[in-house]
């Protein structure tokens, strides 16, 4: 493989859409999609980027295939800043970043024989591979396990899985640097996932290339990838070795995410035999509010690891829209923690139940939260988990962007 | 207890040892669905029984294409013209619904079974609002009046814990997130007081956080109202999670039939085995176990069983004799011809090489 060092970095990328509205079509508000990422992706390494829809992963990686324009922010590859490029630099940076996309049943042109779609991108940039555009393609279809006797056919002649491995030849037509892949295995069948991974794996180890992955399956995420960053709303909100990520998260989202992917063990059950209904029994409650989540986390998130406490932290409501984000912290609405903190105020009215108040729909979070956007820090110093002991200075930090999550630190340690 | 595949006489005298008193609310058995398509009829579900009881979950996992979809239409009256059934009874407490008229089968139900659907956004209809598409079979069917029904599409909305339930029954589906949007068809198919819900992948098109919401409700007013929840998925984290009993599909067939626990832990058929092996693992690293091939198409079934070709413990008899429904323990079912050693943990015996003639 080739020298380490970054062939990817982002820095404080921003990207708003802006929300028209009224006859003149002005500008009333804006989409903050991605607001304020800074990454960095090693030299063939696999960066994992999941949230949920809505996060702005999607629309991070569209930016930095350049379908689409930053609002602000710096995008280098290889040290060299590409927004600031004549036409031909774009060009070549297209070259340098390709992508697979999410549905291959929409990716592929088809009316367009495989053929004629791994080798388009030769005919865009002008390229006259040595010994021939079909003996290239011919090569690329080998490489993704295609039998390239198939190349004439059509896309609907293949499935889905087929289709995916078309995707990835076409990426890889150019010789990239880096591969973004957005939710590449998301559509397809769980049988037929591992093959395209470890495809990617494959490829990888072979052609020395850098992936950034998208994707919302955190299991996919852990298995491809080096380093994970969660997103939130348009920020990063955790990011880290995945060991670290994974095994010691520090952000509540982030564990409210691992505690929400269903594990295939049945002795994790949601909802439990005999004591069926949880404790919010209360007719609607209401949006934001942390109903149950209060009293049934209290010592389960952190006590068996956040990957195993199935449905132990289950968020209430849905992310908020990206017009209008909360203040301070995004995640500050829904967050489980912050209303337990002894820094929240307490609650004013008389009579009502101590712990967060269901009743009357009011979160009362520390107003730190509320005010002040948290800065992506790293919080190893007291007392962290020597879990990865071994990992290596250089490798990137662990880092948090949460006001409060040396609680979290401690909750783990005290377990 | 679904595992049980043999036809069971009907109503509460065939219950399995291992459940209860409890007798099957719908009663699936030996169905067998068929496409007509210019290449001939395709059969799309072959042989299919499973039984579903108050208050228990069944999941039926499969891939895309494995039958697990066109089941669940044919158990409520909703195929398509091209494709009807051809053998097998539908009994829903007792009545077989295939021998009714299609009338009188959507009528019953109508009643008694309902569906909650993948997509919720293309389920609803975008031109009405919520609160009307909530009470159309209350208004329609029980003639109800609409102040009423009014009320009663507010109760529904608090049933699913959608938020300011008064206000949003006036809005329209596409001013719901899509969380919502799934309670809101949850809230629908609960409307007429179903015995038997059938959800048909209800959370696949949503994030994690709001998945784990919409299953723990599902779940909460399952045990609330005793209805018997048929789940389904392909994935193999959610059926752990919330399931009592588990049918595996593969390529329109029933491989494997079994209370959740044991399929986990000793799967007795190798296609289970093999989707346990391939999920990504939390634990990360090494190569990830995979299905090599893909799913056979129903125009194209293989000789013999159906799994054989993707099979890692194929052996001769596998690619020419269908293997019988094997019981490997009491209360499960596996389409193997060597369920048992699946089962154990062990290899089935090799082929004798004398014979070894006739694999091409």
């Amino acid at each position: 493989m080739t020298e380490p060092g970054p062939v990817l970095e982002v820095r404080d990328l921003v990207k708003h859409y802006p929300v028209r509205n009224g006859l003149l079509r002005r500008s009333v508000d804006a989409v903050k999609a991605v607001d304020g990422v800074s990454l960095r992706l090693d030299r063939g390494r696999t960066l994992g980027l999941v949230g949920e829809s809505g996060s702005g992963k999607s629309t991070l990686a569209r930016v930095l295939v350049g379908i689409e324009k930053p609002t602000s922010g710096q995008v280098l590859v290889d040290g060299e800043d590409v927004l600031h490029l004549s036409m031909a630099g774009r060009k070549q940076l297209r070259r340098d970043v390709q992508m697979v996309f999410q549905d291959p049943y929409t990716s592929l042109n088809p009316r367009m024989s495989v053929n004629e779609i791994v080798g388009e991108p030769f005919a865009i940039h002008g390229i006259d591979p040595a010994g021939g555009r079909r003996a290239a393609v011919d090569e690329l279809l080998e490489l993704v396990g295609l039998d390239p006797d198939h190349a004439n056919r059509y896309p609907h002649q293949f499935s889905g899985g087929q289709r995916q491995r078309v995707g990835i030849a076409r990426a890889l037509a150019l010789r990239p640097k880096i591969l973004v892949c957005d939710e590449p295995v998301s559509a397809l069948d769980v049988s037929v996932q591992g093959q395209v991974i470890n495809l990617l794996e494959d490829l990888q180890a072979e052609l020395g290339l850098s992936y950034l992955f998208v994707a919302h399956d955190l299991g996919v995420v852990r298995h491809i990838a080096h380093e994970v960053a969660v997103m939130y709303l348009g920020r990063i909100v955790e990011q880290g070795p995945d060991a670290d990520v994974y095994d010691a998260a520090q952000h509540p989202y982030t564990q409210a995410l691992l505690s929400a992917v269903p594990v295939p063990d049945p002795s994790v059950r949601l909802v439990a035999k005999g004591a069926p209904v949880i404790a919010s029994d209360r007719a609607g409650v209401p949006t934001g509010s942390t109903g149950d989540v209060g009293p049934t986390n209290g010592a389960s998130p952190t006590g068996a690891g956040p990957s195993r406490a199935v449905g132990a932290i289950v968020l209430e409501g849905d992310p908020p829209s990206p017009v209008d984000p909360p203040s301070g912290c995004p995640f500050h609405t829904r967050c489980w923690l912050a209303p337990t903190l002894s820094e929240a105020p307490p609650e004013p009215s008389a009579g009502g139940p101590s712990t967060g108040g269901p009743g009357t729909g009011l979160r009362l979070v520390p107003t730190v939260c509320e005010t002040e956007v948290p800065a992506l820090v790293a919080r190893r110093a007291g007392g962290a988990p020597g879990a990865p002991g071994s990992t290596p200075a250089d490798a990137a930090a662990h880092v948090v962007a949460c006001h409060f999550a040396r609680e979290l630190v401690a909750h783990r340690v005290e377990s | 207890m679904s595992a049980v595949t043999r036809p069971v006489p009907n109503g509460a005298s065939g219950s399995a040892p291992g459940s209860a008193p409890s007798s099957a609310l719908l009663e699936v058995t030996d169905l067998t669905v068929e496409f007509r398509t210019p290449g001939g009829p395709v059969r799309a579900v072959d042989r299919l029984s499973y039984r579903v009881e108050a208050g228990r979950t069944l999941a039926i996992v499969g891939e895309s294409g494995s039958g697990k979809s066109v089941s669940s239409l044919a158990v409520l009256g909703l195929l398509p013209d091209t494709a009807r059934v051809t053998h097998g009874s539908v009994r829903l407490a007792g009545t077989d619904l295939l021998g009714l008229s299609r009338k009188e089968h959507r009528a019953r139900c109508g009643d008694q079974v309902a569906m909650v659907f993948q997509d919720a956004l293309a389920a609803l209809n975008p031109v009405h609002t919520v609160g009307y598409q909530l009470t159309e079979a209350l208004r329609g069917r029980r003639g109800m009046s609409r102040a009423d029904a009014r009320k009663r599409a507010v109760e529904l909305l608090d049933l699913v814990k959608v938020p300011n339930a008064r206000a949003r029954v006036k809005e329209y589906p596409h001013q719901f997130s899509g969380g919502m949007r799934q309670r809101v068809m949850i809230a629908s198919a609960l409307a007429m007081d179903p015995d038997v819900l059938i959800a048909d992948e209800p959370t696949t098109a949503l994030d994690v956080t709001v998945q784990a919401q919409v299953l723990r409700l599902l779940a909460e007013i399952q045990a609330e109202r005793q209805m018997g929840l048929v789940l389904i998925t392909h994935d193999l984290g959610v059926v752990a999670g919330v399931a009592d009993d588990v049918t595996v599909m593969y390529a329109g067939t029933a491989v494997e039939q079994a209370p959740v626990a044991p399929v986990y832990t000793t799967p007795a058929h190798p296609y289970t085995r093999a989707l346990l092996r391939s999920i990504p693992s939390a634990s990360g690293a090494g190569r990830l176990s995979v299905i090599p091939g893909r799913p056979p198409s129903p125009g194209a079934m293989p000789a013999g069983c159906p799994f054989h070709p993707r099979c890692d413990a194929v052996r001769d008899v596998c690619r020419t004799d269908v293997p019988p429904a094997a019981v490997p323990a009491e209360d499960r079912m596996s389409a193997c011809h060597f369920a048992a050693d699946i089962m154990a943990g062990r290899e089935p015996a090799p082929d004798d090489k004398d014979t070894g003639g006739h694999d091409d």
